[in-house]
């Protein structure tokens, strides 16, 4: 059986749309100790602050829409395990709509901008699109991104220079990698700024669907030496 | 209403309420049938139902030389107990592979054997391995229909809550209106005709799989509108689903792990169920499947065992994995591996220790009662997927959730965009004064002082639902929660207050305006259970505990005023519908 | 033999974020580097040029400073890491797999085995 705990969480509280500064609200909350961060959100809402603007839904990290900071590290609130202290915050560097809220409106212009849908020359061929198993297993994994923007949060060449983010280059990797698509998306990598990268794996260390946006990042690079396209 | 800045007029062709899969497919088609589009999403766009699923898909792709779609259709009618809309199960099991390529042709992935041939799987209820699956489950689905929408420049409107369908003086759909979260006010869309693709009502039972924003409120809002409900008695509750970390709670466990062998072999045996006293008490259930039996059967035995107090501490029975499948699943669903882990542990993971499961409320088998294509009875107002009844009947395939929200999305977008065409635009002042009432009564509750908290009245309708009107049903227990729901209505719910004073992504009030869904679905569901005298299906009640051929029958609901009104309709014969679907009808692909 | 399973990501927030302390220790011993060549130039600048001799008065402190065993300590570190991880950074770009923990403490022993040796070498 679980056991018991008592957590302090401090809240970013603030509605920009009000004006005035952000400032922490403290709460405690007790429950059983596999509490994710998410429990300890939607109890603050439910007996103490009436009030709190959050934002989730599937709540077993899939839809990726509950992601924040905690401790000052981007994560999914639903997988995240509570602490016995911890600092909450709206993700970063993206627009607040309203307390741990943010817009991504921005996030959706930028993934429309980049095309991610296969480019074909030719129609589908209404009957199973030849495909390398090993490939499509590949392609499936690629697809697993939560567009949770977890990556993007934390990786400092977002940052500090022109890039996108991890998680742009993630998918532009699975349309590179797919056979119907004509496009050629290592000019779009670049101009996203693949460039920039680190290199560093943040983003794979903090993925919560254990992808690795610096591998498709390397994947892009090796293509731009040796010229290798399409496997 | 405050001022007129709080209410903004806008139009559209097709307004398209949810931003799952049924709803995506609709744009789509619609879009390409030339209607100009608008979609709105209750919260951010990737908060929907489809991506949380598994993505297993039921079609007759030809990778069993054995099955057949007739074979698949039978199935669906079976596994419904004959009260299926038999012309939709034949449509669904006519066109689910073409919507699979149509998946494909936007960038999905089908699991393989070979370059050009599926991987196929079982599920439950299927007389023949058929369920195609990717390993981006829902999650791919859903990011390569999105990409279409994008390619599409169909807008999506995030944070916005369809509240309201207004119909016209000529009873045609006059517009909708929505409640822009993100902002706090109030959109007016004026257009012919209105897309419901809003999903279930799994959140009316305290424990379920579904997201949090599955209020019911698109059925609750075409029931409003005039339009009828179908069979919405059968919730379809899932045998097996985590039982803790708290947050988890109620989501499936999904089918594999429980399976073992049998996702493979249609002979083979399932993973065993056992009480506290280590009993496998499916076995008093249905000796013949086993463990290996319908989901609805399942659930109610677990169910019984945990009321019984024959549950583990925690509120669930114990699954003993087969191990010899762990390979083949981790391949298969890594992701399921990974919550296994994080949620039980190491060795559930390896399916090596006892796996803790319960019961939770799965998917609404019953919904708008649409017909081939999508109509409702309101001119102009179109039901597909979850929100939509009559597909399934009595129980679900499983795997077969996915085809439906394809097949039905599609043709909702497709009837949708021609009603859009043939109609022209709405005239300009029509349903605005409405539309202008219905949003100044909802701003009550933000001046009120006193009252209830939303999300108290929330957790007591879950736990009515759950505790009467779930697995386990009797008629004294319903006659009482339907008092009850009548008491909340006229006591509760006119006191209700919200705290916060924003209108800014005011969760309170968003809750408000589910609740009120919540409890129209609620009593729906509660007088059609009365009415339906037997036990069929997903639909268990003590009191009738046998199934009863003079109930081979579909039960309609629709509102009178402020009655609901409930009504035994014979189901449709099978051999008067077997027409071949007609394509002629709607004018895109 | 047990086949692998997936990450457990449900404790982010407690760990380590390698990918900051690698990025941080290469700009640091990048650093370290650079000054170091800087003073070495001025050091044999002031010996070497009799018209800079004045200039050696001025600083007493340098050969102190050059005389600090942990300063060639860190200086022997900084070269190692540098060298490693900038060579990890290229291999991994020209296709190598290289697991980013595994290689990362790797090299972080390997710098510091030499300045232990390094400093070892004073003590003696």
């Amino acid at each position: 059986m679980s056991e018991q705990i008592t957590v302090v969480a401090e809240v970013r509280r603030h509605d920009p749309s009000q004006g005035g500064e952000p400032h922490y609200q403290r709460f405690e909350v007790t429950g059983v100790d596999s509490m994710r961060v998410l429990d300890v959100i939607r109890s603050i809402y439910e007996q103490q602050a009436g009030d709190l603007a959050y934002q989730f839904a599937c709540r077993v990290g899939r839809c990726g829409t509950c992601a924040v900071k905690v401790n000052g590290v981007p994560v999914l609130a639903c997988q995240e395990r509570c602490k016995p202290e911890m600092r909450i915050e709206p993700l970063t560097p993206f627009p607040v709509l309203r307390d741990l809220v943010v817009d991504r409106s921005e996030v959706e212009t930028r993934y429309a901008a980049l095309k991610l849908s296969p480019q074909r020359s030719c129609a589908h061929p209404g009957a199973p699109e030849p495909i390398d198993p090993a490939l499509a297993e590949k392609l499936c994994h690629l697809d697993l991104c939560l567009a949770c923007m977890v990556c993007v949060s934390a990786c400092p060449a977002v940052a500090e220079r022109p890039f996108d983010g991890p998680a742009f280059m993630l998918k532009l990797r699975h349309m590179a990698l797919h056979p119907a698509d004509s496009a050629d998306r290592l000019p779009q990598a670049l101009e996203a700024g693949m460039l920039e990268c680190f290199n560093c794996d943040l983003c794979t260390q903090l993925c919560p669907a254990d992808l690795s946006p610096a591998q498709a990042v390397r994947d892009f690079r090796r293509q731009m030496i040796f010229g290798k396209g399409k496997p | 209403m405050r001022d007129s800045n709080d209410f903004i007029l806008e139009s559209a062709d097709v307004l398209i309420a949810g931003s799952g899969a049924a709803g995506m497919r609709a744009a789509i088609a619609a879009h390409d049938a030339g209607a100009k589009v608008v979609l709105l999403a209750k919260g951010p766009r990737r908060a929907n139902h489809t991506r949380m699923s598994g993505g297993r898909y039921n079609a007759v792709s030809g990778a069993n030389a054995q099955d057949s779609v007739e074979a698949f259709y039978r199935d669906t009618v079976d596994s419904g107990m004959g009260i299926n809309d038999h012309e939709l199960a034949r449509i669904l099991a006519d066109e689910a592979m073409q919507r699979a390529y149509d998946l494909e042709s936007y960038g999905l992935a089908w699991d393989r054997t070979e370059a050009r041939k599926y991987y196929l799987s079982m599920t439950g209820g299927g007389t023949f391995v058929r369920t195609l699956g990717s390993i981006d489950e829902g999650i791919g689905i859903t990011e390569v229909m999105l990409h279409q929408l994008h390619a599409r420049s169909v807008p999506i409107r995030d944070f916005h809550m369809l509240v309201d369908v207004v119909v016209g003086r000529d009873g045609r759909v006059a517009g909708a209106l929505a409640l822009d979260l993100s902002r706090g006010v109030w959109r007016y869309y004026r257009c012919p005709s209105v897309i419901i693709a809003t999903g279930g009502t799994s959140q009316l039972y305290e424990t379920s799989s579904g997201p949090a924003i599955n209020t019911g409120d698109g059925i609750a809002i075409a029931l409003r509108a005039g339009a009828e409900l179908v069979d919405i008695e059968f919730m379809q509750f899932i045998p097996i689903s985590f039982v803790s970390p708290p947050s988890a709670r109620g989501y499936t466990l999904t089918e594999p792990a429980h399976y073992g062998m049998r996702h493979f072999d249609p002979q083979a045996e399932a993973a065993h169920l056992v009480n506290n006293k280590g009993e496998r008490f499916v076995l008093a259930h249905d000796p013949v499947r086993k463990e290996g039996s319908t989901r609805d059967v399942l659930a109610r035995a677990i169910m019984i065992e945990i009321l019984a107090g024959r549950g583990t501490p925690e509120g669930g029975v114990l699954m003993l994995p087969d191990k010899a499948v762990f390979e083949a699943f981790l391949k298969e669903r890594p992701t399921y591996v990974k919550r296994l882990l994080e949620n039980y542990g190491e060795a559930q993971a390896r399916l090596e220790a006892p796996i803790a499961v319960t019961p939770s409320a799965l998917y609404t088998l019953g919904g708008v009662r649409i017909d081939p294509w999508c109509r409702s009875r309101v001119p102009g107002l179109y039901a597909a997927g979850e929100a939509a009844g009559g597909v399934h009947g009595a129980n679900r395939l499983g795997g077969s959730s996915m085809p439906d929200i394809q097949v039905f999305g599609r043709r909702a977008g497709m009837a949708a965009a021609e009603e859009a065409k043939a109609r022209g635009p709405v005239a300009a002042a029509d349903g605005v004064s409405e539309a202008r009432a219905r949003a100044a009564a909802l701003e009550a509750c933000m001046q009120r002082s006193g009252g209830m908290r939303p999300v108290e009245v929330k957790k007591r309708v879950q736990k009515l639902m759950w505790d009467h009107v779930g697995l386990v049903r009797s008629g004294p227990k319903m006659e009482q929660t339907l008092r009850a729901f009548g008491d909340i209505r006229s006591q509760v719910l006119p006191a209700i207050k919200v705290t916060g004073a924003s209108r800014i992504l005011n969760r309170e009030w968003m809750e408000y305006l589910e609740l009120e869904n919540m409890l129209d679905i609620a009593e729906a569901m509660v007088a059609s259970s009365l009415l339906r005298k037997e036990t069929r299906g997903a639909h268990y009640r003590t009191d009738y505990p046998e199934l009863d051929p003079h109930w081979t029958a579909n039960v309609w609901v629709r509102r009178e005023g402020a009655a609901t009104k409930v009504e035994r309709h014979a189901a449709a014969r099978p051999g008067a519908a077997d027409m071949q679907p007609n394509e002629q009808k709607a004018t895109a692909q | 033999m047990s086949l692998a399973l997936p990450r457990n990501t449900t404790r982010q927030s407690e760990s380590m974020l390698l990918g900051d302390a690698a990025r941080v220790l290469h700009r640091l011993s990048g650093t370290v580097i650079v000054v170091f060549v800087l003073v070495h130039v001025a050091a044999q600048a002031v010996l070497r040029a009799p018209a800079l001799a004045g200039w050696n008065a001025a600083m007493p402190w340098l050969p102190v400073v050059q005389n600090q065993p942990w300063i060639h300590a860190v200086l022997y570190f900084s070269i190692v890491f540098h060298a490693l991880y900038g060579l990890r950074l290229l291999a991994t770009e020209l296709g190598a797999r290289i697991d980013y923990r595994r290689s990362l403490w790797i090299i972080v022993a390997l710098a510091a085995l030499a300045a232990v040796k390094e400093l070892a070498r004073y003590v003696a």
